[in-house]
Protein backbone atom coordinates (compact mmCIF):
# COMPACT_ATOMS: atom_id res chain seq x y z
CA UNK A 1 0.00 0.00 0.00
CA UNK A 2 1.37 3.36 -0.92
CA UNK A 3 1.38 5.96 1.75
CA UNK A 4 -0.29 9.04 0.48
CA UNK A 5 1.46 12.10 1.77
CA UNK A 6 -0.72 14.43 3.72
CA UNK A 7 -0.50 18.09 2.97
CA UNK A 8 0.50 20.05 6.03
CA UNK A 9 -2.31 21.94 7.70
CA UNK A 10 -1.25 25.51 6.96
CA UNK A 11 -0.61 27.39 10.15
CA UNK A 12 -2.31 30.67 10.73
CA UNK A 13 -0.03 33.65 11.05
CA UNK A 14 -0.63 35.66 14.17
CA UNK A 15 -1.32 38.78 12.15
CA UNK A 16 -4.23 37.01 10.47
CA UNK A 17 -6.24 37.72 13.57
CA UNK A 18 -8.06 40.96 12.99
CA UNK A 19 -9.07 43.19 15.81
CA UNK A 20 -12.78 42.66 16.01
CA UNK A 21 -15.21 41.66 18.62
CA UNK A 22 -17.05 38.39 18.62
CA UNK A 23 -20.27 40.27 18.01
CA UNK A 24 -19.06 42.02 14.87
CA UNK A 25 -17.82 38.74 13.44
CA UNK A 26 -21.07 37.01 14.26
CA UNK A 27 -23.00 39.81 12.55
CA UNK A 28 -20.78 39.38 9.48
CA UNK A 29 -21.34 35.61 9.55
CA UNK A 30 -25.11 36.02 9.86
CA UNK A 31 -25.08 38.50 7.00
CA UNK A 32 -23.22 35.96 4.86
CA UNK A 33 -25.63 33.21 5.94
CA UNK A 34 -28.59 35.30 4.84
CA UNK A 35 -27.33 36.19 1.38
CA UNK A 36 -25.67 32.92 0.38
CA UNK A 37 -28.94 31.02 0.03
CA UNK A 38 -31.26 31.48 -2.92
CA UNK A 39 -34.50 31.59 -0.94
CA UNK A 40 -33.57 35.04 0.38
CA UNK A 41 -33.35 36.36 -3.16
CA UNK A 42 -36.62 34.73 -4.17
CA UNK A 43 -38.53 36.27 -1.28
CA UNK A 44 -36.95 39.61 -2.07
CA UNK A 45 -38.01 39.33 -5.70
CA UNK A 46 -41.56 38.44 -4.66
CA UNK A 47 -41.74 41.47 -2.36
CA UNK A 48 -40.38 43.73 -5.10
CA UNK A 49 -42.86 42.46 -7.66
CA UNK A 50 -45.77 42.96 -5.23
CA UNK A 51 -44.84 46.51 -4.20
CA UNK A 52 -43.64 47.95 -7.49
CA UNK A 53 -46.31 46.09 -9.45
CA UNK A 54 -49.08 47.42 -7.21
CA UNK A 55 -47.56 50.89 -7.50
CA UNK A 56 -47.69 50.74 -11.28
CA UNK A 57 -51.23 49.35 -11.33
CA UNK A 58 -52.51 51.93 -8.84
CA UNK A 59 -50.74 54.75 -10.66
CA UNK A 60 -51.92 53.86 -14.12
CA UNK A 61 -55.51 53.41 -12.98
CA UNK A 62 -55.60 56.67 -11.02
CA UNK A 63 -58.47 58.84 -12.29
CA UNK A 64 -57.14 62.39 -12.87
CA UNK A 65 -60.59 63.78 -12.07
CA UNK A 66 -60.86 62.07 -8.69
CA UNK A 67 -57.28 61.76 -7.51
CA UNK A 68 -55.78 64.99 -8.74
CA UNK A 69 -53.13 66.15 -6.29
CA UNK A 70 -53.36 63.10 -3.99
CA UNK A 71 -50.13 61.81 -2.43
CA UNK A 72 -48.72 58.69 -4.09
CA UNK A 73 -47.57 57.50 -0.63
CA UNK A 74 -50.90 55.79 0.02
CA UNK A 75 -49.79 53.06 -2.35
CA UNK A 76 -46.66 52.42 -0.23
CA UNK A 77 -48.78 51.44 2.74
CA UNK A 78 -51.25 49.43 0.68
CA UNK A 79 -48.56 47.48 -1.20
CA UNK A 80 -46.73 46.75 2.06
CA UNK A 81 -49.70 44.61 3.14
CA UNK A 82 -49.06 41.76 0.65
CA UNK A 83 -45.31 42.39 0.43
CA UNK A 84 -44.84 41.92 4.17
CA UNK A 85 -45.64 38.23 3.86
CA UNK A 86 -42.74 37.66 1.47
CA UNK A 87 -40.46 39.50 3.89
CA UNK A 88 -41.82 37.64 6.92
CA UNK A 89 -41.27 34.38 5.07
CA UNK A 90 -37.71 35.56 4.47
CA UNK A 91 -37.31 36.24 8.20
CA UNK A 92 -38.78 32.90 9.28
CA UNK A 93 -36.63 31.01 6.77
CA UNK A 94 -33.47 32.85 7.78
CA UNK A 95 -33.98 31.68 11.37
CA UNK A 96 -35.64 28.29 11.11
CA UNK A 97 -33.93 26.81 8.03
CA UNK A 98 -30.98 26.14 10.31
CA UNK A 99 -33.21 23.74 12.26
CA UNK A 100 -34.62 22.07 9.14
CA UNK A 101 -31.15 21.38 7.72
CA UNK A 102 -29.54 20.63 11.08
CA UNK A 103 -27.11 23.47 10.40
CA UNK A 104 -27.88 24.87 13.86
CA UNK A 105 -25.44 22.29 15.24
CA UNK A 106 -22.58 23.89 13.31
CA UNK A 107 -23.90 27.39 13.90
CA UNK A 108 -23.73 26.84 17.66
CA UNK A 109 -20.34 25.15 17.38
CA UNK A 110 -19.03 28.25 15.70
CA UNK A 111 -20.92 30.66 17.95
CA UNK A 112 -21.54 28.81 21.22
CA UNK A 113 -22.61 31.96 23.03
CA UNK A 114 -26.28 31.80 22.34
CA UNK A 115 -26.98 35.38 23.33
CA UNK A 116 -24.49 36.59 20.73
CA UNK A 117 -26.02 34.39 18.05
CA UNK A 118 -29.57 35.39 18.95
CA UNK A 119 -28.77 39.09 18.90
CA UNK A 120 -26.80 38.91 15.64
CA UNK A 121 -29.40 36.88 13.79
CA UNK A 122 -32.25 39.05 15.04
CA UNK A 123 -30.51 42.29 14.12
CA UNK A 124 -29.44 41.11 10.66
CA UNK A 125 -32.88 39.77 9.77
CA UNK A 126 -35.00 42.56 11.25
CA UNK A 127 -32.83 45.35 9.87
CA UNK A 128 -32.80 43.68 6.45
CA UNK A 129 -36.57 43.25 6.19
CA UNK A 130 -37.22 46.73 7.57
CA UNK A 131 -34.80 48.50 5.24
CA UNK A 132 -36.01 46.49 2.26
CA UNK A 133 -39.64 47.32 3.12
CA UNK A 134 -38.85 51.03 3.28
CA UNK A 135 -36.91 50.99 0.01
CA UNK A 136 -39.64 48.99 -1.74
CA UNK A 137 -42.31 51.28 -0.22
CA UNK A 138 -40.51 54.24 -1.71
CA UNK A 139 -40.15 52.53 -5.09
CA UNK A 140 -43.81 51.55 -4.97
CA UNK A 141 -44.91 55.15 -4.47
CA UNK A 142 -42.44 56.34 -7.09
CA UNK A 143 -43.81 53.79 -9.59
CA UNK A 144 -47.35 54.99 -8.87
CA UNK A 145 -46.30 58.63 -9.16
CA UNK A 146 -44.58 58.07 -12.51
CA UNK A 147 -47.37 55.89 -13.92
CA UNK A 148 -50.02 58.45 -12.95
CA UNK A 149 -47.98 61.48 -13.97
CA UNK A 150 -48.98 64.23 -13.56
CA UNK A 151 -52.01 63.31 -11.40
CA UNK A 152 -50.25 62.31 -8.12
CA UNK A 153 -47.77 64.14 -5.92
CA UNK A 154 -44.87 62.95 -3.70
CA UNK A 155 -44.85 65.31 -0.70
CA UNK A 156 -41.79 64.68 1.49
CA UNK A 157 -43.43 65.06 4.90
CA UNK A 158 -46.17 62.55 4.19
CA UNK A 159 -43.57 60.19 2.75
CA UNK A 160 -41.59 60.20 5.97
CA UNK A 161 -44.75 59.45 7.96
CA UNK A 162 -45.88 56.62 5.72
CA UNK A 163 -42.48 55.00 5.30
CA UNK A 164 -41.88 55.36 9.04
CA UNK A 165 -45.09 53.46 9.69
CA UNK A 166 -44.13 50.78 7.17
CA UNK A 167 -40.75 50.50 8.89
CA UNK A 168 -42.36 50.04 12.30
CA UNK A 169 -44.84 47.44 11.06
CA UNK A 170 -42.12 45.40 9.36
CA UNK A 171 -39.68 45.71 12.25
CA UNK A 172 -42.27 44.54 14.78
CA UNK A 173 -43.71 41.73 12.69
CA UNK A 174 -40.23 40.57 11.60
CA UNK A 175 -39.22 40.44 15.25
CA UNK A 176 -42.29 38.29 15.87
CA UNK A 177 -41.36 36.07 12.90
CA UNK A 178 -37.77 35.71 14.13
CA UNK A 179 -39.01 34.84 17.62
CA UNK A 180 -41.43 32.25 16.24
CA UNK A 181 -38.64 30.75 14.13
CA UNK A 182 -36.47 30.27 17.21
CA UNK A 183 -39.44 29.11 19.30
CA UNK A 184 -40.98 26.61 16.88
CA UNK A 185 -37.76 25.53 15.12
CA UNK A 186 -39.70 24.78 11.96
CA UNK A 187 -40.13 26.93 8.87
CA UNK A 188 -43.60 25.54 8.16
CA UNK A 189 -44.92 25.86 11.70
CA UNK A 190 -43.56 29.37 12.13
CA UNK A 191 -44.92 30.50 8.75
CA UNK A 192 -48.38 29.14 9.48
CA UNK A 193 -48.37 30.85 12.88
CA UNK A 194 -47.30 34.16 11.37
CA UNK A 195 -50.08 33.99 8.78
CA UNK A 196 -52.66 33.06 11.41
CA UNK A 197 -51.68 35.90 13.74
CA UNK A 198 -51.27 38.58 11.10
CA UNK A 199 -53.90 37.72 8.52
CA UNK A 200 -56.30 34.87 9.14
CA UNK A 201 -57.31 35.14 12.80
CA UNK A 202 -58.02 38.89 12.88
CA UNK A 203 -60.07 38.66 9.66
CA UNK A 204 -61.96 35.62 10.88
CA UNK A 205 -62.74 37.03 14.31
CA UNK A 206 -63.89 40.36 12.91
CA UNK A 207 -66.02 38.64 10.29
CA UNK A 208 -67.64 36.42 12.93
CA UNK A 209 -68.51 39.62 14.74
CA UNK A 210 -69.27 38.39 18.28
CA UNK A 211 -68.28 41.18 20.69
CA UNK A 212 -65.77 39.01 22.54
CA UNK A 213 -64.25 37.95 19.24
CA UNK A 214 -63.78 41.57 18.25
CA UNK A 215 -62.15 42.18 21.64
CA UNK A 216 -59.76 39.29 21.08
CA UNK A 217 -59.05 40.46 17.55
CA UNK A 218 -57.99 43.88 18.76
CA UNK A 219 -55.17 42.24 20.73
CA UNK A 220 -53.78 40.33 17.73
CA UNK A 221 -50.80 41.73 15.83
CA UNK A 222 -52.65 41.58 12.50
CA UNK A 223 -55.14 44.17 13.76
CA UNK A 224 -52.30 46.58 14.45
CA UNK A 225 -50.90 45.92 10.97
CA UNK A 226 -54.27 46.40 9.27
CA UNK A 227 -54.94 49.61 11.17
CA UNK A 228 -51.52 51.13 10.54
CA UNK A 229 -51.25 50.17 6.86
CA UNK A 230 -54.85 50.26 5.65
CA UNK A 231 -56.73 52.18 8.32
CA UNK A 232 -58.84 49.06 8.89
CA UNK A 233 -58.90 46.70 11.83
CA UNK A 234 -61.34 46.34 14.68
CA UNK A 235 -63.65 49.26 15.54
CA UNK A 236 -62.34 51.55 18.23
CA UNK A 237 -58.65 50.89 17.41
CA UNK A 238 -56.41 53.89 17.92
CA UNK A 239 -53.02 54.59 16.43
CA UNK A 240 -51.44 54.31 19.87
CA UNK A 241 -53.17 50.98 20.51
CA UNK A 242 -52.09 49.67 17.11
CA UNK A 243 -48.45 50.56 17.76
CA UNK A 244 -48.63 49.10 21.26
CA UNK A 245 -50.24 45.80 20.22
CA UNK A 246 -47.85 45.21 17.32
CA UNK A 247 -44.81 46.27 19.34
CA UNK A 248 -45.78 43.99 22.23
CA UNK A 249 -46.10 40.99 19.91
CA UNK A 250 -42.69 41.73 18.43
CA UNK A 251 -41.03 41.94 21.83
CA UNK A 252 -42.99 38.99 23.20
CA UNK A 253 -42.15 36.81 20.21
CA UNK A 254 -38.46 37.56 20.59
CA UNK A 255 -38.57 36.81 24.31
CA UNK A 256 -40.23 33.44 23.74
CA UNK A 257 -37.74 32.53 21.00
CA UNK A 258 -34.82 33.52 23.20
CA UNK A 259 -36.01 31.37 26.10
CA UNK A 260 -36.21 28.32 23.83
CA UNK A 261 -32.76 28.93 22.33
CA UNK A 262 -31.14 29.62 25.69
CA UNK A 263 -32.66 26.75 27.64
CA UNK A 264 -33.10 23.84 25.29
CA UNK A 265 -30.59 21.48 23.70
CA UNK A 266 -29.40 22.75 20.33
CA UNK A 267 -31.31 20.52 17.97
CA UNK A 268 -34.12 18.83 19.81
CA UNK B 1 -7.11 18.40 26.20
CA UNK B 2 -10.68 17.28 26.73
CA UNK B 3 -11.87 16.34 30.20
CA UNK B 4 -15.19 14.69 30.87
CA UNK B 5 -16.14 14.43 34.53
CA UNK B 6 -19.14 12.56 35.84
CA UNK B 7 -21.05 13.45 32.71
CA UNK B 8 -24.68 12.35 32.71
CA UNK B 9 -27.39 13.11 30.16
CA UNK B 10 -30.97 11.99 30.49
CA UNK B 11 -33.55 12.39 27.71
CA UNK B 12 -36.90 11.80 29.36
CA UNK B 13 -36.55 8.35 30.89
CA UNK B 14 -33.62 7.31 28.74
CA UNK B 15 -30.16 7.62 30.21
CA UNK B 16 -27.96 8.39 27.21
CA UNK B 17 -24.76 9.10 29.12
CA UNK B 18 -24.26 7.68 32.60
CA UNK B 19 -21.65 9.16 34.92
CA UNK B 20 -18.96 9.15 32.25
CA UNK B 21 -15.44 10.31 33.06
CA UNK B 22 -12.37 10.25 30.85
CA UNK B 23 -9.68 12.52 29.53
CA UNK B 24 -8.43 12.94 25.98
CA UNK B 25 -4.79 13.96 25.91
CA UNK B 26 -2.91 15.98 23.33
CA UNK B 27 -0.44 14.33 20.96
CA UNK B 28 -2.50 11.17 20.58
CA UNK B 29 -5.33 9.90 18.47
CA UNK B 30 -7.99 8.74 20.89
CA UNK B 31 -10.63 6.40 19.53
CA UNK B 32 -14.11 6.64 20.99
CA UNK B 33 -15.82 3.30 20.62
CA UNK B 34 -19.18 1.91 21.43
CA UNK B 35 -22.11 0.19 19.76
CA UNK B 36 -24.85 2.27 18.18
CA UNK B 37 -26.78 4.14 20.82
CA UNK B 38 -23.93 3.85 23.32
CA UNK B 39 -23.91 7.60 23.76
CA UNK B 40 -20.85 8.59 21.71
CA UNK B 41 -22.58 11.33 19.73
CA UNK B 42 -24.41 12.56 22.80
CA UNK B 43 -21.11 12.81 24.67
CA UNK B 44 -19.63 14.79 21.80
CA UNK B 45 -22.64 17.14 21.75
CA UNK B 46 -22.25 17.66 25.49
CA UNK B 47 -18.54 18.41 25.10
CA UNK B 48 -19.43 21.00 22.45
CA UNK B 49 -22.04 22.65 24.66
CA UNK B 50 -24.82 21.83 22.21
CA UNK B 51 -26.78 19.88 24.78
CA UNK B 52 -26.90 20.67 28.45
CA UNK B 53 -25.71 17.84 30.73
CA UNK B 54 -28.09 16.57 33.38
CA UNK B 55 -25.07 16.54 35.68
CA UNK B 56 -21.31 16.56 35.44
CA UNK B 57 -19.19 18.68 33.15
CA UNK B 58 -17.06 18.60 30.05
CA UNK B 59 -14.08 20.89 29.68
CA UNK B 60 -11.98 21.80 26.68
CA UNK B 61 -8.55 23.10 27.66
CA UNK B 62 -9.96 23.59 31.15
CA UNK B 63 -12.98 25.62 30.06
CA UNK B 64 -16.55 24.75 29.14
CA UNK B 65 -16.74 24.92 25.35
CA UNK B 66 -19.65 27.36 25.40
CA UNK B 67 -17.54 29.91 27.24
CA UNK B 68 -14.82 29.96 24.56
CA UNK B 69 -14.58 33.37 22.94
CA UNK B 70 -13.03 32.08 19.76
CA UNK B 71 -14.15 28.44 19.53
CA UNK B 72 -13.24 27.86 15.88
CA UNK B 73 -9.58 28.55 16.65
CA UNK B 74 -9.60 26.23 19.65
CA UNK B 75 -11.77 23.30 18.64
CA UNK B 76 -12.54 21.87 15.21
CA UNK B 77 -15.43 19.45 15.22
CA UNK B 78 -17.32 17.41 12.69
CA UNK B 79 -20.39 15.77 14.20
CA UNK B 80 -22.57 14.95 11.21
CA UNK B 81 -21.51 15.87 7.71
CA UNK B 82 -25.14 15.88 6.60
CA UNK B 83 -26.03 18.83 8.79
CA UNK B 84 -25.20 21.55 6.28
CA UNK B 85 -27.54 23.89 4.41
CA UNK B 86 -27.88 22.14 1.04
CA UNK B 87 -28.45 25.38 -0.84
CA UNK B 88 -25.12 26.96 0.04
CA UNK B 89 -21.94 26.22 -1.91
CA UNK B 90 -19.13 24.51 -0.08
CA UNK B 91 -17.06 27.67 -0.32
CA UNK B 92 -19.90 29.86 1.00
CA UNK B 93 -20.34 27.44 3.91
CA UNK B 94 -16.66 27.77 4.79
CA UNK B 95 -16.80 31.54 4.34
CA UNK B 96 -19.54 31.79 6.94
CA UNK B 97 -17.24 29.91 9.32
CA UNK B 98 -14.29 32.10 8.35
CA UNK B 99 -16.27 35.25 9.08
CA UNK B 100 -17.36 33.87 12.42
CA UNK B 101 -13.73 33.38 13.38
CA UNK B 102 -12.51 36.54 11.68
CA UNK B 103 -10.32 34.57 9.28
CA UNK B 104 -9.24 35.83 5.86
CA UNK B 105 -10.69 34.48 2.62
CA UNK B 106 -7.46 32.81 1.56
CA UNK B 107 -7.70 30.58 4.60
CA UNK B 108 -10.88 29.17 3.07
CA UNK B 109 -8.98 28.35 -0.12
CA UNK B 110 -6.23 26.71 1.91
CA UNK B 111 -8.56 24.28 3.64
CA UNK B 112 -10.46 23.61 0.39
CA UNK B 113 -7.13 22.46 -1.10
CA UNK B 114 -6.19 20.61 2.05
CA UNK B 115 -9.42 18.63 2.11
CA UNK B 116 -9.23 17.90 -1.59
CA UNK B 117 -12.55 19.60 -2.37
CA UNK B 118 -11.11 21.42 -5.38
CA UNK B 119 -13.65 22.36 -8.01
CA UNK B 120 -16.57 21.05 -5.97
CA UNK B 121 -16.21 23.98 -3.59
CA UNK B 122 -18.14 26.25 -5.93
CA UNK B 123 -21.07 23.84 -6.24
CA UNK B 124 -24.03 23.70 -3.93
CA UNK B 125 -23.75 21.14 -1.13
CA UNK B 126 -27.02 19.60 -2.36
CA UNK B 127 -25.06 17.74 -5.05
CA UNK B 128 -22.28 16.46 -2.79
CA UNK B 129 -21.71 12.80 -2.07
CA UNK B 130 -21.38 11.81 1.59
CA UNK B 131 -17.63 11.56 1.09
CA UNK B 132 -17.49 15.13 -0.21
CA UNK B 133 -19.59 16.33 2.70
CA UNK B 134 -17.15 14.63 5.06
CA UNK B 135 -14.30 16.44 3.35
CA UNK B 136 -16.21 19.72 3.64
CA UNK B 137 -16.79 19.06 7.32
CA UNK B 138 -13.12 18.23 7.86
CA UNK B 139 -12.15 21.41 5.99
CA UNK B 140 -14.40 23.42 8.31
CA UNK B 141 -12.94 21.69 11.36
CA UNK B 142 -9.38 22.57 10.30
CA UNK B 143 -10.23 26.14 9.29
CA UNK B 144 -9.22 27.81 12.53
CA UNK B 145 -6.06 25.71 13.01
CA UNK B 146 -7.48 24.37 16.29
CA UNK B 147 -5.56 22.45 18.93
CA UNK B 148 -8.47 20.13 19.67
CA UNK B 149 -10.23 18.07 17.00
CA UNK B 150 -13.41 16.06 17.45
CA UNK B 151 -14.71 13.82 14.66
CA UNK B 152 -17.85 11.71 14.83
CA UNK B 153 -17.63 8.82 12.35
CA UNK B 154 -15.53 10.78 9.85
CA UNK B 155 -14.73 7.73 7.75
CA UNK B 156 -18.36 7.14 6.73
CA UNK B 157 -18.75 7.62 3.02
CA UNK B 158 -15.08 8.20 2.27
CA UNK B 159 -13.59 6.15 -0.53
CA UNK B 160 -10.38 4.17 -0.05
CA UNK B 161 -8.17 7.09 -0.99
CA UNK B 162 -10.17 9.26 1.39
CA UNK B 163 -9.78 6.81 4.25
CA UNK B 164 -6.04 6.63 3.68
CA UNK B 165 -5.82 10.39 3.47
CA UNK B 166 -7.83 10.82 6.66
CA UNK B 167 -5.76 8.25 8.52
CA UNK B 168 -2.59 10.12 7.59
CA UNK B 169 -4.16 13.43 8.50
CA UNK B 170 -5.25 12.25 11.95
CA UNK B 171 -1.79 10.84 12.61
CA UNK B 172 -0.22 14.09 11.53
CA UNK B 173 -2.58 16.22 13.63
CA UNK B 174 -1.75 14.15 16.71
CA UNK B 175 1.98 14.24 15.95
CA UNK B 176 1.73 18.02 15.82
CA UNK B 177 0.63 17.85 19.44
CA UNK B 178 -3.08 18.35 18.90
CA UNK B 179 -5.79 16.54 20.81
CA UNK B 180 -7.67 14.23 18.46
CA UNK B 181 -10.89 12.45 19.48
CA UNK B 182 -12.46 10.24 16.87
CA UNK B 183 -15.44 7.97 16.99
CA UNK B 184 -15.92 5.27 14.43
CA UNK B 185 -17.68 1.99 14.02
CA UNK B 186 -14.96 0.84 11.63
CA UNK B 187 -13.00 -0.88 14.35
CA UNK B 188 -10.30 -2.31 12.16
CA UNK B 189 -9.63 1.30 11.20
CA UNK B 190 -9.33 2.26 14.87
CA UNK B 191 -6.82 -0.50 15.38
CA UNK B 192 -4.57 1.20 12.84
CA UNK B 193 -5.34 4.78 13.77
CA UNK B 194 -5.96 5.13 17.47
CA UNK B 195 -3.27 5.25 20.17
CA UNK B 196 -5.80 5.10 22.96
CA UNK B 197 -9.32 3.82 23.18
CA UNK B 198 -12.23 5.01 25.25
CA UNK B 199 -14.87 2.31 25.01
CA UNK B 200 -18.42 2.96 26.18
CA UNK B 201 -21.61 0.94 26.22
CA UNK B 202 -25.01 2.25 27.21
CA UNK B 203 -23.49 5.56 28.17
CA UNK B 204 -21.03 4.00 30.61
CA UNK B 205 -17.29 3.73 30.49
CA UNK B 206 -16.15 0.19 29.71
CA UNK B 207 -12.47 0.70 29.00
CA UNK B 208 -10.03 3.58 28.87
CA UNK B 209 -6.54 2.43 27.96
CA UNK B 210 -4.04 2.24 25.12
CA UNK B 211 -5.21 0.33 22.08
CA UNK B 212 -2.62 -2.37 22.81
CA UNK B 213 -3.81 -2.76 26.38
CA UNK B 214 -7.40 -3.07 25.32
CA UNK B 215 -6.46 -5.70 22.76
CA UNK B 216 -4.18 -7.67 25.08
CA UNK B 217 -6.64 -7.44 27.90
CA UNK B 218 -9.15 -9.45 25.96
CA UNK B 219 -9.00 -13.21 26.50
CA UNK B 220 -5.32 -13.41 27.34
CA UNK B 221 -2.42 -14.15 24.97
CA UNK B 222 -2.78 -15.88 21.65
CA UNK B 223 -0.34 -17.44 19.23
CA UNK B 224 -0.32 -18.70 15.64
CA UNK B 225 1.92 -21.36 14.20
CA UNK B 226 2.54 -23.53 11.15
CA UNK B 227 4.08 -26.95 11.39
CA UNK B 228 4.50 -30.03 9.14
CA UNK B 229 3.05 -32.11 12.02
CA UNK B 230 -0.15 -30.30 12.89
CA UNK B 231 -1.98 -33.27 14.39
CA UNK B 232 0.76 -34.06 16.85
CA UNK B 233 1.17 -30.43 17.79
CA UNK B 234 -2.57 -30.04 18.32
CA UNK B 235 -2.60 -33.07 20.57
CA UNK B 236 0.38 -31.87 22.61
CA UNK B 237 -1.12 -28.41 23.07
CA UNK B 238 -4.49 -29.81 24.07
CA UNK B 239 -2.82 -32.21 26.51
CA UNK B 240 -1.31 -29.14 28.22
CA UNK B 241 -4.74 -27.65 28.70
CA UNK B 242 -4.51 -25.09 25.93
CA UNK B 243 -7.24 -24.41 23.42
CA UNK B 244 -5.81 -25.00 19.98
CA UNK B 245 -7.63 -25.05 16.64
CA UNK B 246 -6.49 -25.65 13.12
CA UNK B 247 -7.32 -22.96 10.56
CA UNK B 248 -6.20 -24.30 7.21
CA UNK B 249 -2.48 -24.93 7.55
CA UNK B 250 -2.26 -22.71 10.62
CA UNK B 251 -2.89 -23.52 14.24
CA UNK B 252 -4.26 -20.91 16.56
CA UNK B 253 -3.56 -21.25 20.27
CA UNK B 254 -5.48 -19.44 22.94
CA UNK B 255 -4.10 -18.77 26.39
CA UNK B 256 -0.43 -19.03 25.43
CA UNK B 257 2.10 -16.65 23.96
CA UNK B 258 4.45 -17.56 21.10
CA UNK B 259 7.20 -17.97 23.69
CA UNK B 260 5.22 -20.60 25.62
CA UNK B 261 4.30 -22.42 22.42
CA UNK B 262 7.94 -22.53 21.34
CA UNK B 263 8.82 -24.27 24.61
CA UNK B 264 6.13 -26.89 23.96
CA UNK B 265 7.38 -27.44 20.42
CA UNK B 266 10.94 -27.78 21.65
CA UNK B 267 9.95 -30.29 24.37
CA UNK B 268 8.12 -32.56 21.97
CA UNK B 269 10.51 -32.01 19.08
CA UNK B 270 8.03 -30.73 16.53
CA UNK B 271 9.52 -28.39 13.91
CA UNK B 272 7.81 -25.04 13.46
CA UNK B 273 7.70 -23.19 10.13
CA UNK B 274 6.07 -20.15 11.57
CA UNK B 275 5.30 -18.86 15.04
CA UNK B 276 3.90 -15.49 16.07
CA UNK B 277 1.93 -13.77 18.77
CA UNK B 278 -1.63 -13.49 17.56
CA UNK B 279 -3.10 -10.02 17.42
CA UNK B 280 -6.63 -9.74 18.57
CA UNK B 281 -9.05 -8.48 16.12
CA UNK B 282 -10.25 -5.26 17.64
CA UNK B 283 -13.72 -5.94 16.38
CA UNK B 284 -13.79 -9.15 18.35
CA UNK B 285 -12.30 -7.59 21.45
CA UNK B 286 -14.74 -4.79 21.31
CA UNK B 287 -17.75 -7.00 20.83
CA UNK B 288 -16.68 -9.12 23.78
CA UNK B 289 -16.24 -6.03 25.94
CA UNK B 290 -19.51 -4.41 25.07
CA UNK B 291 -21.56 -7.59 25.00
CA UNK B 292 -20.36 -8.63 28.40
CA UNK B 293 -21.14 -5.21 29.65
CA UNK B 294 -24.52 -4.90 28.04
CA UNK B 295 -25.72 -8.46 28.66
CA UNK B 296 -24.71 -8.79 32.25
CA UNK B 297 -25.57 -5.43 33.61
CA UNK B 298 -27.80 -6.78 36.32
CA UNK B 299 -25.56 -9.73 37.08
CA UNK B 300 -22.11 -9.65 38.62
CA UNK B 301 -19.81 -7.44 36.57
CA UNK B 302 -16.85 -9.18 34.97
CA UNK B 303 -13.56 -7.71 35.98
CA UNK B 304 -12.23 -6.18 32.84
CA UNK B 305 -8.48 -5.96 33.28
CA UNK B 306 -8.30 -2.82 31.17
CA UNK B 307 -10.92 -0.93 33.08
CA UNK B 308 -9.30 1.43 35.52
CA UNK B 309 -12.66 2.80 36.50
CA UNK B 310 -14.69 0.85 38.99
CA UNK B 311 -18.06 -0.36 37.82
CA UNK B 312 -20.84 0.83 39.95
Amino acid sequence: MTTESVQAVPRLAADDVPVGSVSTRTLAAEWARLWTVRSTWWFLAAAAVATIGLGLVAGSSADPAESQGDAAWAVSAISAMPAQFALLALAVTAVAADYATGGIVLTLQWTPRRGVLFAARTIVVVVTTTVVAVVLGFLSALAGYLAASPTLRLPVGEGVDTLGTVAFVLAASSALAVGLGFLLRSVAAALVTVFLLILVLPLFLLAAGQPWMVDVASFLPGSGTAFLLLGGGPPGMSTEAAFAVLGAWGVGGLAAGWVRLARDDAAR
Amino acid sequence: MIEVRGLTKRYGNALAVDDLSFAVEPGKVTGFLGPNGAGKSTTMRLVLGLDRPTSGEALVDGQPFASLRDPLRRVGALLDAGLVHPGRSGRAHLQVAARTAGLPRRRVDEVIDLAGLGGAAGRRVKGYSLGMRQRLGIAAALLGNPSVLIFDEPINGLDLDGVRWLRGLLRQLADEGRTVLLSSHLLAEMQQTADRLVVIGRGRLIADATTDEVLQGMGGPRARLRTPEPDRMLAELTRRGLTARAHGDEIEVEGASAEQVSVVAHEVGVPLHHLSDGTHDLEQAYLELTERHVDHRSGPQPSAPTTPKEER
